[in-house]
C-alpha cells in the first residue's frame, strides 16, 4: 500500500505553493466501507483525505464536471490515469492545468462480496497488502485480499499510472494481458439464443437511474441521447426495449474510449453486469486497430481517425 | 402466404448514380421496405440501426458507396469502421448479424441494388421474423412519438 502520509504531504504541498487550486481525492464516508470523493481546497483540509482499497469511484470523471481552466490535482491509480489521458486526448482538459499524484494500485476491493461473505454490518475494515480484516459484532474476520477484488481489477492489465507527475511507493508488475478475455469466454462460449438470454437477464433489471453514466469518465456529453426529447433517440423509460437500447448503445459509445476500469459496473445499484459488452469492444479494437485507450495522449481513438488501408479490411459484399 | 419481411433500408444519396436506379428506389420501392435515404453513409448513427431493429424491422440494408468514391471524402470510412463494429456488437449480445447486410457499391454499377434486395429478402425469408432484441412499445395515434 502507498504510504498515506506522503500523499497528504505531496497534497499539502501542492495547495500551499499554489501548483493547484483544488485536491480531488477521497476522505472517509459515513460507513467503513464507503470512502467517497473530496473535494480539498485548502491545506487545513488535507488531513481528512484517504486512500485505500475501498474507494469504488473513478476520480477522473469529475475532471469534466469542473471548469475547464481551473488547476486540479488528483490521487490517481492506474486506471485513472489511463481515463484522464483520454480525456486529454478528446481535448476535455489540457495537461497543463493537472497534476497528478499517481498510487500504484493493487485493485479495489469489491464491498459487496465483503457483506456477501461476512454476512452482517460491517464496523471497521483494515486491509494490508494481502489481507483484509473485517470487524463485525461477531468478532473479526481475516479475508484474503485477492478473492475480494472487483472483477474488472482482477484481470487489470496495466495497475501502475503511467503518465502521473509524482509516483508514490513502488511501482507494481504489469498485469497480463490475455485476462482482458476471462470477461469475454465465458459469454462467447455461448449460442447466440443463450447470449441473448443473457443479456435480456442482465438489461431487465436496469431502474434506468443512470448510474454507469454518472461514474463514467468517458460519459461527459451535455445531453446524454436518452435524454434528448426532440427527436426521441431511444425509449427512455424503464420498458424492455428501452432498457435493452440503453446498455447496447451506452456500451457502443465507449468503444475505443473505454479504459476498462469498471467505475460503471460498481456504480450500478442492481448488480448488473456491463463489462462484459464493453471488454468486447475493447479487445476488438485492439484486435483490428491495435488501439487501446489512455495508454497516451496523442493516438486518436479508432473512431475518430479513418486510413485507406480501412478499404481492404472488411468484407465487402 | 406469410408476409413479406420488413427491410429497413439506409441509403447514401450519391451511391446510386445510375438516375434510373434512384429513381426505381425513391419511387418504386415494394411496400415491405422502408427507405431512409441520408447524406452520406457516414451520417448514418448506430443509433438508427438500433431503432429501425427495435422498430420492428426484420433486416437492415446500408447502402454506401466505395472507398475512395466518397463525395464528402472519407465519410463512408468512418461508417465502415463504426457500423461494422455496431454490427459484431449486436452479434455479441445475440442478433443475428445476417439481418444487417452492407452493400458498398461502385458508382459504375447498374441494377445491383435492386438484385441485392431481393436477394436480402430471401435470405430473411428464410430466417424467419426476428425475434431477438424486443420491439419498442407501440404508441397510441397521435400520442408522442417515442
Amino acid at each position: 500500500m502507498p504510504d498515506i502520509d506522503t500523499i497528504k504531504t505531496e497534497a499539502k504541498r501542492l495547495l500551499q505553493e499554489g501548483v493547484v487550486e483544488v485536491v480531488v481525492a477521497f476522505k472517509a464516508g459515513d460507513t467503513p466501507m464507503h470512502p467517497q470523493p473530496a473535494f480539498f481546497s485548502s491545506p487545513d483540509e488535507i488531513d481528512q483525505l484517504v486512500y485505500s482499497g475501498l474507494c469504488q469511484n473513478n476520480l477522473a470523471s469529475f475532471l469534466t464536471r469542473l471548469p475547464k481552466e481551473k488547476k486540479i490535482g488528483m490521487v490517481v491509480r492506474g486506471c485513472e490515469n489511463r481515463s484522464v489521458d483520454a480525456l486529454i486526448v478528446e481535448k476535455q482538459k489540457s495537461r497543463e492545468n493537472l497534476y497528478l499524484i499517481g498510487v500504484p494500485c493493487e485493485g479495489i476491493i469489491d464491498w459487496r462480496k465483503i457483506v456477501e461473505m461476512v454476512g452482517e454490518a460491517v464496523l471497521a475494515v483494515e486491509e494490508n497488502a494481502h489481507l483484509v480484516t473485517v470487524e463485525t459484532q461477531n468478532g473479526r474476520f481475516a479475508l484474503e485480499r485477492s478473492i475480494l477484488l472487483h472483477d474488472s481489477c482482477s484481470r487489470c492489465a496495466h495497475p501502475n499510472p503511467m503518465s502521473a507527475d509524482i509516483l508514490i511507493g513502488e511501482a507494481l508488475p504489469e498485469g497480463d494481458p490475455s485476462l482482458a478475455r476471462t470477461a469475454l469466454e465465458e459469454f462467447e462460449a455461448l449460442s447466440s439464443e443463450e447470449r441473448y438470454a443473457w443479456f435480456q437477464k442482465e438489461a431487465e433489471r436496469c431502474i434506468r437511474c443512470y448510474a454507469c453514466r454518472e461514474a463514467c469518465p468517458m460519459c461527459f456529453c451535455e445531453e446524454c441521447f436518452v435524454d434528448h426529447i426532440e427527436p426521441r433517440w431511444t425509449e427512455s423509460g424503464a420498458t424492455p426495449a428501452g432498457m435493452q437500447g440503453w446498455h447496447i448503445v451506452r456500451a457502443f459509445h465507449q468503444t475505443g474510449r473505454c479504459t476498462s476500469c469498471g467505475a460503471c459496473e460498481r456504480a450500478c445499484p442492481m448488480d448488473i453486469k456491463m463489462t462484459y459488452l464493453t471488454e468486447k469492444l475493447n479487445h476488438d479494437m485492439r484486435k483490428k486497430y491495435n488501439f487501446e485507450a489512455g495508454l497516451d495522449v496523442q493516438t486518436q481513438p479508432p473512431f475518430a481517425t479513418v486510413t485507406l488501408d480501412d478499404k481492404n479490411r472488411f468484407v465487402v459484399s | 402466404m406469410s408476409p413479406k419481411p420488413r427491410i429497413a433500408l439506409f441509403q447514401c444519396q450519391w451511391c446510386l448514380f445510375s438516375q434510373s436506379d434512384q429513381e426505381w428506389v425513391d419511387t418504386q420501392l415494394p411496400e415491405n421496405i422502408h427507405l431512409t435515404k441520408t447524406p452520406c453513409t457516414g451520417r448514418i448513427n448506430p443509433l438508427y440501426i438500433l431503432n429501425a431493429v427495435q422498430g420492428g424491422a426484420d433486416g437492415v440494408m446500408i447502402c454506401g458507396c466505395l472507398p475512395e468514391q466518397c463525395h464528402f471524402k472519407t465519410g463512408n470510412m468512418g461508417a465502415r469502421r463504426q457500423l461494422e463494429e455496431f454490427n459484431d456488437f449486436l452479434d455479441y449480445t445475440g442478433y443475428d448479424k445476417a439481418r444487417i447486410r452492407f452493400v458498398w457499391l461502385d458508382l459504375q454499377d447498374r441494377g445491383i441494388i435492386q438484385k441485392q434486395l431481393a436477394s436480402f429478402e430471401q435470405e430473411l425469408e428464410v430466417l424467419g421474423p426476428a425475434s431477438n432484441l424486443v420491439t419498442r412499445v407501440k404508441v397510441a395515434e397521435g400520442g408522442p412519438d417515442a
